[in-house]
């Protein structure tokens, strides 16, 4: 394992205060939370979806709409949804909350994450599952190292779901080598992120990438 | 109770859910030190609380966070040098070994994650994490090594005295807390590498509870 892939808590925290000003700029949601005894932080965003099912006539069968897909997911939405009686469509609101934690461990950034109905139910691992996008699971159904497990939040203490780090710096080094080469600044966050993001169901708008470039130019 | 109000089954000590995920140990040094064996918990059958525990569909769900954490520990002690380096039957045979109670199948194989190089006084970085009620995190874990820069070994005391200022007392005021690993209270003065190789739990962290110093 080469050292210069692996960042420090510092590296961590300066990239994401990169990455949350952009999305300050952008109205991105990402905050910065400060855990209570100080002693270190995390990113976090809120984003509500709305998840609509058909019921009875097609059981089984439900279609996520989520607002920050690409269309190409809109069109998924199987065509019955506009025959069916009135009263059988029910749409229901999921509140995601996305965390971004450091790990000392592997020196690396971690997922985690929870979703819940908005009367406070969670959603299960299965209904989490089926959430991610078929090009996403059989990737992740190749490894118990790769896949969605729930996890104890190391600053909250509560059940969260998390993608695990272990394999993090395998797809990151590409990347990182890559900007080198062409000498080109890259926001380690951004990169992670909108890498592992899409599974779990969070997109980044490509301005993000601008972002990056944009600070590189202002510093000379 | 009829069958269909019976969900998934959980544990309870003085009104704290139980953490399955954590050492049975741990739990009973953090919570229930003082009360005599055997310990008394409730079980529940109902109303399992999501927000609080991790859910446990099965025994897979228990190998899986256990070798999750001697990953991690590895990651810490050797760049998952050492457990990577090992085949998927050693991994089974230190989950079994654990599940079955066989000490030396399970050591077989975990006395390699107890080695470290020739020309280092010790691993890498301590596998640790320290547990008190008192805070809303769960535990703290930080990075810490085992030798100081001019070859010394670090002590528990060290450790404490990094990460976790307010468990040591004063030298000259009154002891308020005990610093507790697997039911005894080892010295300060303990090298932490020692510590690690010998005290450790099966998962390789050493998992420490600062309780408070009880009055009797």
């Amino acid at each position: 394992m080469e050292e210069d892939e692996f960042f420090g808590e510092k590296t961590f925290q300066h990239y994401c205060a990169e990455f949350i000003k952009h999305s300050q700029q952008i109205g991105d949601g990402w905050e910065w939370k400060i855990s209570k005894d100080c002693s270190d932080g995390y990113m976090c965003k809120t984003h509500f979806q709305i998840k609509s099912g058909t019921v009875v006539s097609h059981p089984g069968t439900s279609a996520y709409v989520q607002t920050c897909l690409p269309t190409e997911e809109a069109l998924e939405l199987p065509l019955d949804d506009f025959e069916v009686p009135e009263t059988a469509v029910a749409s229901e609101v999921i509140k995601y909350e996305y965390h971004v934690l450091y790990s000392c461990s592997y020196q690396v950034p971690v997922l985690y994450f929870r979703a819940s109905f908005l009367d406070g139910r969670p959603l299960t691992l299965k209904d989490v599952w089926e959430g991610v996008h078929e090009c996403y699971k059989t990737r992740l159904l190749q490894g118990p190292w790769d896949t969605i497990t729930q996890q104890e939040h190391p600053v909250l203490g509560q059940p969260f779901f998390v993608l695990h780090p272990c394999k993090t710096n395998e797809f990151m080094t590409p990347v990182l080598k890559n900007s080198r080469k062409i000498n080109r600044n890259v926001n380690y966050i951004t990169s992670w992120l909108s890498i592992v993001g899409p599974v779990v169901g969070l997109n980044l708008p490509l301005s993000y990438a601008n972002a990056t470039s944009q600070d590189e130019r202002n510093v000379d | 109770m009829r069958q269909e109000d019976i969900s998934e089954i959980w544990f309870e000590y003085e009104g704290t859910p139980l953490k399955w995920h954590y050492p049975i140990g741990l739990l009973f040094d953090l919570l229930a030190s003082s009360s005599a064996l055997p310990w008394n918990i409730t079980v529940h059958f109902k109303s399992f609380p999501e927000k609080d525990l991790l859910h446990c569909p099965s025994k897979d769900a228990v190998e899986a966070h256990f070798m999750s954490c001697m990953k991690e520990a590895d990651a810490l002690k050797h760049k998952s040098q050492v457990i990577n380096e090992m085949q998927k039957k050693d991994h089974k045979q230190l989950w079994m070994g654990l599940q079955n109670d066989r000490f030396d199948q399970f050591w077989a194989i975990n006395r390699k994650l107890m080695e470290y190089p020739a020309e280092e006084n010790g691993f890498r970085y301590i596998p640790f994490r320290i547990y008190q009620t008192t805070t809303e995190r769960p535990f703290i874990q930080k990075l810490f090594r085992p030798v100081a820069a001019d070859g010394q070994l670090h002590t528990l005391g060290d450790l404490l005295r990094e990460v976790c200022p307010s468990a040591i007392s004063p030298e000259d005021g009154e002891k308020k807390n005990q610093v507790m690993i697997h039911g005894i209270e080892p010295m300060l003065e303990t090298p932490l590498q020692w510590l690690s190789e010998h005290l450790s739990y099966p998962d390789n962290f050493l998992h420490i509870s600062i309780i408070p110093q009880p009055t009797d």
